[in-house]
């Protein structure tokens, strides 16, 4: 940009956008990806300001204290969308709840994005025996169950680590082998180019190379893949707490409103209480499922739209 | 083609065994006596714990351990479990039809209904209905199966009465008759819609964009050109090359039920493996815990190995690899 400010001062060239600009100008038109993305954001505003916001919102801002008194109601104008079955407001435990089931999905999403693209680019990268040792590993993640050893993991760690951290862990270190395979294939392709031959001929380190020079061209796919994993790790706290083996029971989060719906009196009688953080996990996957596909066609140079 | 296979088969044993281990190293990590399920939990006398690892052999060298663990799991001697006081092989042998009789409809519904709406879709191309069933992909693809299933049991089975909300059979229908059988079905239906809901979206929408592809093929000109009527080159020429990868999902499919049995059966409080497992779980019944996780694991490495294979079949490029 600056030197093109510099030469400018003389004839203006012909200035073509850079990919990222290509990719925002896309991205910006693409009308489903844009209102998802004022959704979401939307979304984490409000959930970070639930401290705030909660006294507005219901006459008890309290999310853990059981009131006996208030159990069960309706939706009226005191409680916006009710109370659940231990008298706490539905409205503040769901933007509270937001704030854990984000966090769980995006700090799980850091790991395996981290940890992918470290396996991933080392084994594309030196090829041969690290290659292959690294992608059998890769392979026998990939091979367990990932529901059943979640939940087993979880009964073997609990009470070791503080509940919420052995989830985001456990979660992080069982999914990562996909994004692993993707960059890998990724960085075998792209390091056939010369200019990664030519800085490993002028001695650059193999540290370097990955950082500076690979890592920049794949930087596109990893960003589709974290986003499309951001929405299945939500998935799968938001699952994993709706059967009882995610989020710590006393700490609201979208999945443990939901699990309420386990109980055939609340799911057939009090839709109150399992609808709202039902239909706001649908909105959020829905929504972060569209600013993924946006995202894809923004960066990928061959779509024309 | 034998030689592939027998490669493959061969491939999936030190990941079987891998698996294996871990899982022997979790079970040893559970609090409690999890491999065999003979020490009773409830009687916390020092001496009697102390007597039982002895007669048990926890206090052998973990190779031999493992090693007696693994030969007995082959023997089906899954050990015993704490909460039913029986062998685990009998408590999942009890519990194993329902899950097998779920996964099969829920493949028969998913096959059936992809097909039926694939073939729609790939024919009729950006009409009303083809937008319609693209729009129920993308809801089958986005939306969790288990906020699915639980709007599923509120309108399906609470608001309309349509089906059951819970359990495999009615109780008071006697075994083997045919109101037996047609209990189970209507008891089966919606959660094998539900558990197979991704797939059928994923593979509607796989079929569709194939069917496409292929029908913009020289062979297709080539027979339209020689009078072949469009509807006989749709089912016969263009859908044998569509239906082909259909065909190897279904080795993903059965690792796939893996995972998504347990959340169905738990939101249909159908009772299969999976509740089972969450049960156990619970109750802190943890033989039983790590024999379901041993079977389901292995199940998921076969079903991978079904998918491999079936490549294999379909694409014989895949066969030098």
């Amino acid at each position: 940009m600056t030197t093109n400010a510099a030469t400018g001062a003389v004839k203006r060239p012909e200035k073509s956008s850079s990919p990222w600009a290509i990719a925002r100008r896309k991205f910006l038109k693409n009308k489903m990806a844009m209102i998802s993305t004022v959704f979401l954001i939307l979304v984490i505003i409000l959930t970070l300001l639930a401290p705030f916001l909660a006294p507005y919102l219901s006459p008890i801002p309290d999310i853990t204290k059981v009131n006996i008194s208030k159990m069960s109601i309706a939706p009226n104008g005191d409680h916006l969308l009710g109370t659940d079955k231990s008298g706490r407001d539905v409205m503040t435990r769901l933007l509270y709840g937001g704030r854990i089931s984000l966090l769980v999905g995006a700090s799980a999403t850091l790991i395996v994005v981290v940890l992918g693209t470290i396996v991933g680019s080392v084994a594309g990268f030196f090829g041969g025996a690290v290659d292959s040792l690294l992608m059998r590993f890769t392979d026998f993640v990939l091979n367990f169950p990932f529901l059943v050893f979640v939940i087993v993991l979880n009964t073997i760690l609990f009470g070791i680590i503080d509940g919420l951290w052995v989830l985001i862990l456990v979660i992080g270190l069982l999914s990562w082998g996909g994004v692993a395979r993707i960059v890998r294939s990724k960085v075998l392709a792209e390091k056939e180019n010369e200019y990664v031959l030519a800085a490993i001929s002028i001695g650059t380190s193999p540290a370097k190379v990955i950082i500076k020079h690979l890592l920049p061209n794949v930087l596109s796919t990893i960003i589709v893949q974290s986003t499309l994993l951001f929405a299945s790790l939500i998935v799968a706290e938001t699952g994993l707490s709706y059967l009882g083996f995610g989020v710590p029971q006393e700490t609201p989060s979208w999945g443990n409103m939901l699990a309420f719906a386990n109980e055939p009196d609340v799911l057939q009688g009090k839709p109150w209480i399992w609808m709202p953080p039902a239909l706001i996990i649908t909105a959020t996957i829905l929504s972060i499922n569209f600013i993924g596909e946006g995202l894809k066609d923004a960066l990928n140079p061959k779509s024309q739209r | 083609m034998l030689k592939y296979t027998l490669r493959r088969v061969l491939g999936m044993i030190p990941m079987l065994i891998l698996v294996s281990v871990v899982v022997f190293f979790l079970a040893k990590a559970m609090p409690g006596d999890s491999l065999s399920g003979e020490i009773d939990p409830n009687n916390t006398n020092p001496e009697y714990i102390a007597e039982m690892r002895e007669k048990l052999g926890y206090n052998d060298p973990v190779y031999v351990q493992y090693y007696r663990w693994v030969t007995d799991f082959m023997q089906g001697d899954f050990g015993k479990s704490t909460r039913y006081k029986m062998p685990v092989a009998d408590l999942i042998a009890e519990k194993l039809p329902n899950t097998i009789f779920l996964a099969l409809t829920s493949l028969l519904i998913t096959y059936v209904l992809a097909f039926a709406m694939g073939m729609y879709s790939g024919r009729k191309p950006y009409t009303v209905g083809d937008n319609l069933i693209a729009g129920f992909n993308y809801a089958g693809i986005a939306i969790p199966s288990f906020v699915a299933g639980v709007f599923a049991v509120y309108f399906f089975a609470f608001k309309l009465n349509w089906f059951p909300f819970a359990g495999s059979v009615d109780i008071e229908i006697d075994r083997g008759t045919l109101e037996y059988w047609m209990s189970r079905i209507h008891h089966v239906m919606l959660p094998a819609f539900v558990l197979g809901m991704f797939s059928t979206a994923s593979y509607t929408q796989f079929l569709r964009n194939d069917l496409i592809e292929n029908s913009r093929k020289d062979f297709v000109r080539t027979a339209l050109a020689k009078g072949t009527p469009m509807g006989k080159i749709y089912n016969v020429h263009i859908l044998r090359n569509s239906i082909i990868p259909l065909v190897t999902f279904l080795g993903f499919d059965i690792a796939a039920l893996v995972g998504g049995a347990i959340i169905t059966e738990k939101i249909f409080t159908y009772p299969g493996i999976g509740l089972l497992f969450l049960d156990s779980v619970n109750n802190r019944d943890y033989p039983t815990v790590m024999a379901i996780t041993m079977m389901l694991s292995a199940m998921v490495l076969i079903g991978n190995l079904i998918a491999d294979i079936l490549y294999g079949i379909v694409d014989p490029r895949i066969r030098l690899g």
